[in-house]
C-alpha cells in the first residue's frame, strides 16, 4: 500500500528518533566518546582559564560554548566509522528511510550528548559558583541550535569513507582546534584586532560564544538573532557535504 | 514469469578493478536462489548492490517491479538482510535489538512486542531476551541477526553465508528456518560458498566466477550437465592406499582423489570402469571392501565450472604443491 507524505514524514521522524536513542544507549560509555566528547571541553576550559581572573558567569558562558562545540562535534567522527567497521551501519543504510533521516538521527545523538554535558556544566556553574543566567530562553535556544550545528559539523568527518575511527579523529581534531583558536572564546571579540576579528567570524564557535555571552552575561558583540541564524544555517550547510560523502561511500563500497 | 529480482548488465568497478562484469539473471518469486562462487568472485559485491548498499557502475536491478536506482524505498520495506557478520548491537539486549529494528522497519506499535516474542521463542532466545548481546555465543548472535532481518515479515530475504562457523545444531536450526520462511512465501537469495548447503536448500543456483555468471540452473540439472565428473569409489585391502597411481592408469579414469581410506576414480563411464576395478583387485590379490558409483556432486560441478579440474587441485595440495588460480577482480580493459 502506498503511504501518504504525512505518514512517510511521521515514519522518518520516528526512525531518526530511534537511531538517536539507540546511539545514546550504545555509545555513551565508549572510551572514545568519554575522552573526545565528555572530558575534552573541560580540559580545554581549565587549560585556558585556570589562574586567570574571571567572573563565574563569564566562566560558565565560556564552558557552555566549549562543551556544546566539542561534545556535539565528537559524536559523528567516532560513531559512524565504528559502525561501518562493526557492520551495523549497513543495517541503517539498508533500512527504509532516507539518508537525510539517518543523518538527522546521527546529528541528534551529538546534540543529546552536548546538551547533557552542558547541563552538568550549567548546574555546577549556577549552584556551586552562583553564576546568574540573564536570558534562560536564549540559553535554551542557543544550546539546542549550537548542539545541532556542531553535531552536523562532526557528521562531515563521520562521513569520510573509512572504517577506522582513527583515520577520522586526526582531521576532525585539527579542524576543531583550528576553529577554536580563531574564535572569540579565549580572546573576546571586542579585544581582537580587526583582521583577527574578521577571521574569527569564519568560525561558527564565535557565534556560539557570543550567543552564550548574551544568554549568561546579558551582553554580546553581535545580535543574538544573528548568532542563532548563523548557527542554524551552518548546521544545515554542514549536512550537504555529509550527504555527498555518503553518496561517495556508497560508490566506493564503505 | 513472476520474478522477484531481475538483474540486467550489472557491473561494478572499484577504480580500475572489475569486480562484477555485466551479469544478468532473474530470481523467481518464492524460490530459494543460491548464489555460489569462490572467495573474491563477486558474490558479496553483487548482493550489496541488490540491497542498495553499493552503487552499481552500470546495469539495472528491478525488485518486485521497482527500479532499485529510482525507487528504493518500497523495495527496502519488503526486503530483509542478513549479512555475513552478525551486525547486532552488542551493548543492547536481544529485546532492545529487535525493538529497534521493528521501529526502523515501521512494524505497527501494537504488533512489535508479539512479533519479537514469537521470533525469540522460535530461535530459542526468549529466556535470554534481557541479556546483553555481548554475552551471546556466535550461534545466538547469528539467530538474533536473522530474527532482526525478518521482524517486518519481508517478502525477500538476503542471506550472506548464514552458517559458516556455527556448530552443527545452530546450522541446522538456521537451515530449517530458511525452509520454513520459504514455505511461507518468502523469496530467499542465499549467497554462499558452501556447496552442500546450496545443494540442500536451493531451487536454483547461479555460479559466479571472476565477476561473471558461469552457470545458472537447478542443482540436479547442473549435475546432469557434467556427466564427465561421475565417479567410482573403491576401498581395497590390504594396503589399498598404495594403489592410487595404478588405479589412475586404468582405461577410462580421468583423475583419482584419495578420500580417507578410499579412492575416488573420476570417469565419464562408470559402468565400463566397474569391472576393470574388480579385475584389478583380483589380479593383485586385493579384497574389495566397498565399491560404489557416484553421480557428480554440486561441488564437482562447481569446481569444473570455476576452472579447478576435479581432483587435481586437492591431489596436488595434498602433495604440497597446491595449485591456486588467480581469482577475483580484473583490471579495466
Amino acid at each position: 500500500m502506498k503511504e501518504g507524505w504525512l505518514q512517510r514524514l511521521q515514519n522518518e521522524v520516528a526512525q531518526a528518533w530511534a537511531v538517536a536513542v539507540k546511539d545514546v544507549k550504545v555509545y555513551y560509555l565508549r572510551p572514545g566518546m568519554i575522552m573526545f566528547g565528555f572530558l575534552m571541553p573541560f580540559f580545554m576550559f581549565f587549560s585556558f582559564s585556570v589562574r586567570r581572573e574571571m567572573a563565574a558567569a563569564q566562566g560558565v558562558a565560556r564552558l557552555l560554548a566549549l562543551t556544546v562545540f566539542f561534545t556535539a562535534a565528537a559524536a559523528g567522527p567516532f560513531i559512524i566509522p565504528l559502525e561501518r567497521r562493526l557492520g551495523t551501519y549497513d543495517r541503517l543504510l539498508a533500512a527504509p528511510m532516507s539518508l537525510l533521516t539517518l543523518l538527522l538521527g546521527k546529528a541528534a545523538v551529538g546534540a543529546f550528548f552536548a546538551i547533557g554535558v552542558s547541563a552538568v556544566a550549567l548546574i555546577v556553574g549556577v549552584v556551586a559558583f552562583g553564576a546568574p543566567i540573564a536570558h534562560p530562553g536564549l540559553l535554551t535556544a542557543g544550546l539546542l541550535v549550537g548542539s545541532f550545528s556542531f553535531s552536523a559539523l562532526g557528521l562531515i568527518f563521520g562521513s569520510i569513507p573509512t572504517r577506522n575511527p582513527g583515520d577520522v579523529q586526526m582531521p576532525s581534531t585539527l579542524l576543531r582546534w583550528g576553529l577554536l583558536f580563531i574564535s572569540g572564546v579565549f580572546i573576546p571579540l571586542e579585544e581582537m584586532a580587526p583582521a583577527a576579528r574578521a577571521v574569527a567570524y569564519l568560525s561558527p564557535l564565535t557565534y556560539a560564544q557570543d550567543l552564550m555571552n548574551h544568554a549568561v552575561l546579558g551582553a554580546g558583540l553581535l545580535t543574538p538573532w544573528l548568532d542563532l541564524l548563523v548557527l542554524l544555517g551552518s548546521g544545515l550547510l554542514f549536512l550537504l557535504p555529509a550527504v555527498l560523502m555518503h553518496r561517495r561511500s556508497r560508490r566506493l563500497g564503505y | 514469469m513472476d520474478n522477484a529480482i531481475e538483474v540486467s548488465g550489472l557491473t561494478k568497478y572499484y577504480g580500475d578493478l572489475l569486480a562484477v562484469d555485466h551479469i544478468s539473471f532473474e530470481v523467481r518469486r518464492g524460490e530459494i536462489f543460491g548464489f555460489l562462487g569462490p572467495n573474491g568472485a563477486g558474490k558479496t559485491t553483487t548482493q550489496r548492490m541488490l540491497t542498495t548498499l553499493l552503487e552499481p557502475t552500470e546495469g539495472r536491478i528491478i525488485i518486485h517491479g521497482h527500479d532499485l536506482a529510482r525507487d528504493p524505498y518500497p523495495v527496502k520495506r519488503q526486503m530483509g538482510l542478513v549479512p555475513e557478520e552478525s551486525n547486532v548491537y552488542t551493548e543492547l539486549t536481544a529485546w532492545e535489538n529487535l525493538m529497534f529494528t521493528a521501529i526502523l522497519y515501521r512494524v505497527p506499535r501494537s504488533e512489535r512486542a508479539a512479533r519479537a516474542r514469537e521470533l525469540l521463542e522460535t530461535f530459542g532466545l526468549w529466556e535470554k531476551r534481557d541479556v546483553k548481546v555481548e554475552n551471546f555465543s556466535k550461534g545466538m548472535r547469528r539467530r538474533l541477526s536473522i530474527a532482526m532481518a525478518i521482524i517486518h515479515k519481508p517478502t525477500l530475504l538476503f542471506l550472506d553465508e548464514p552458517t559458516p562457523g556455527l556448530d552443527a545444531q545452530s546450522a541446522r536450526v538456521i537451515r530449517d528456518l530458511i525452509r520454513r520462511l520459504n514455505a511461507e512465501g518468502t523469496t530467499i537469495f542465499l549467497t554462499t560458498h558452501q556447496i552442500e548447503e546450496a545443494n540442500l536448500l536451493c531451487d536454483r543456483v547461479a555460479i559466479i566466477d571472476h565477476g561473471r555468471i558461469a552457470a545458472i540452473d537447478t542443482p540436479e540439472r547442473l549435475k546432469a550437465a557434467f556427466r564427465r565428473v561421475q565417479s567410482v569409489e573403491v576401498a581395497l585391502e590390504p594396503d589399498g592406499q598404495a594403489h592410487g597411481p595404478a588405479l589412475e592408469a586404468l582405461p577410462g579414469v580421468t583423475t583419482t582423489v584419495k578420500m580417507g581410506d578410499k579412492w575416488r576414480l573420476y570417469t565419464e563411464d562408470p559402468s565400463a570402469l566397474l569391472p576393470r576395478v574388480v579385475r584389478y583387485a583380483e589380479e593383485h590379490g586385493l579384497r574389495v571392501v566397498s565399491l560404489n558409483t557416484l553421480g557428480p556432486s554440486l561441488e564437482d560441478v562447481f569446481l569444473e565450472i570455476t576452472g579447478q579440474q576435479v581432483g587435481v587441485v586437492r591431489h596436488e595440495t595434498e602433495a604440497g604443491g597446491g595449485k591456486q588460480r588467480g581469482r577475483g577482480m580484473r583490471r579495466r580493459q
